[in-house]
């Protein structure tokens, strides 16, 4: 199955990928040591199926079908269930609503650190984080996503929507709450 | 071929993410565009919006695998193909 020319090509083409399959595995997981577990059973995986990988298709993708695979299968259940952002709330206003007349280029945004950016993320529902994480921190097209994810292409647009401003409402409450920006008066 | 819609304010926030993230058919991607040329409310949204974007671009690949992990993945491939070759000897 396997050769020494085998090796040297996953070598090449899939482990420069591994710290994508290790920052969505962290997501995903929620904690370092299950996303450490969980990267390197996909790469052992993916090493074992190397055969069907088809030359000139998106090695990322694929290790990241395996990765989520591995992870519904085996580890979603360990993970804690940390409170849940409600993305499918109807919000009285839009952020740039609330900032257009103060901050319209979003500046706030540069203020928050990475660690509250993650916080954040970890708060969206498992479906909506997962698609938010593959296209804005790991910039796959909505295709490649729906194809990870096993979804409609349509699914996929409403999760990022919706997720992008769930996400967004969260950021700019922090930002409001530690003084980064000053809510609208009246709002 | 769809025929070119006006597109109104609520149609042009449903596709906004699309629109910037180039997931727009061109016909689809010209509706949108004419609507931002006259309409400075949502023009200046969708400027707010590819700032964000571009703020959650920028802190993207701020997490790295750790060394250790790179480590045991390498040893445990060699480990691996050891394995299958006795298994097939």
């Amino acid at each position: 199955m396997t050769s020494p020319d085998n090796r040297t090509m996953f070598e090449q083409e899939a482990l420069p990928h591994l710290d994508a399959v290790y920052r969505v595995a962290l997501r995903l997981a929620g904690n370092e040591t299950q996303a450490e577990d969980l990267t390197q059973e996909t790469m052992l995986k993916a090493f074992r199926a190397w055969h069907q990988f088809r030359p000139g298709t998106n090695v990322r993708a694929w290790l990241l079908t395996i990765l989520r695979n591995t992870f519904i299968n085996e580890y979603r259940k360990a993970r804690r269930t940390a409170p849940e952002v409600d993305v499918h709330a109807v919000e009285p206003f839009t952020v740039f609503e609330d900032v257009q007349e103060t901050d319209p280029e979003g500046r706030f945004f540069d203020q928050i650190v990475d660690d509250e950016i993650l916080k954040a993320i970890d708060k969206l529902p498992e479906e909506f984080r997962e698609a938010l994480v593959l296209s804005d921190l790991e910039g796959l097209s909505y295709a490649e996503i729906a194809e990870v994810a096993g979804v409609p292409v349509g699914t996929v647009k409403s999760r990022i929507f919706r997720a992008r401003q769930a996400l967004q409402r969260q950021l700019y409450a922090y930002a409001v709450e530690m003084g980064y920006i000053r809510r609208r008066v009246g709002s | 071929m769809t025929p070119r819609e006006r597109v109104d304010c609520r149609a042009a926030f449903d596709r906004l993410y699309e629109y910037l993230d180039g997931e727009l058919t061109p016909e689809r991607e010209a509706e949108v565009r004419e609507h931002l040329d006259r309409c400075l409310g949502c023009l200046r949204l969708t400027e707010f919006e590819t700032a964000y974007l571009r703020f959650l671009d920028a802190r993207a690949a701020s997490v790295r695998a750790p060394e250790a992990l790179k480590k045991r993945v390498l040893r445990q491939l060699l480990f691996s193909e050891n394995e299958e070759s006795r298994e097939q000897a």
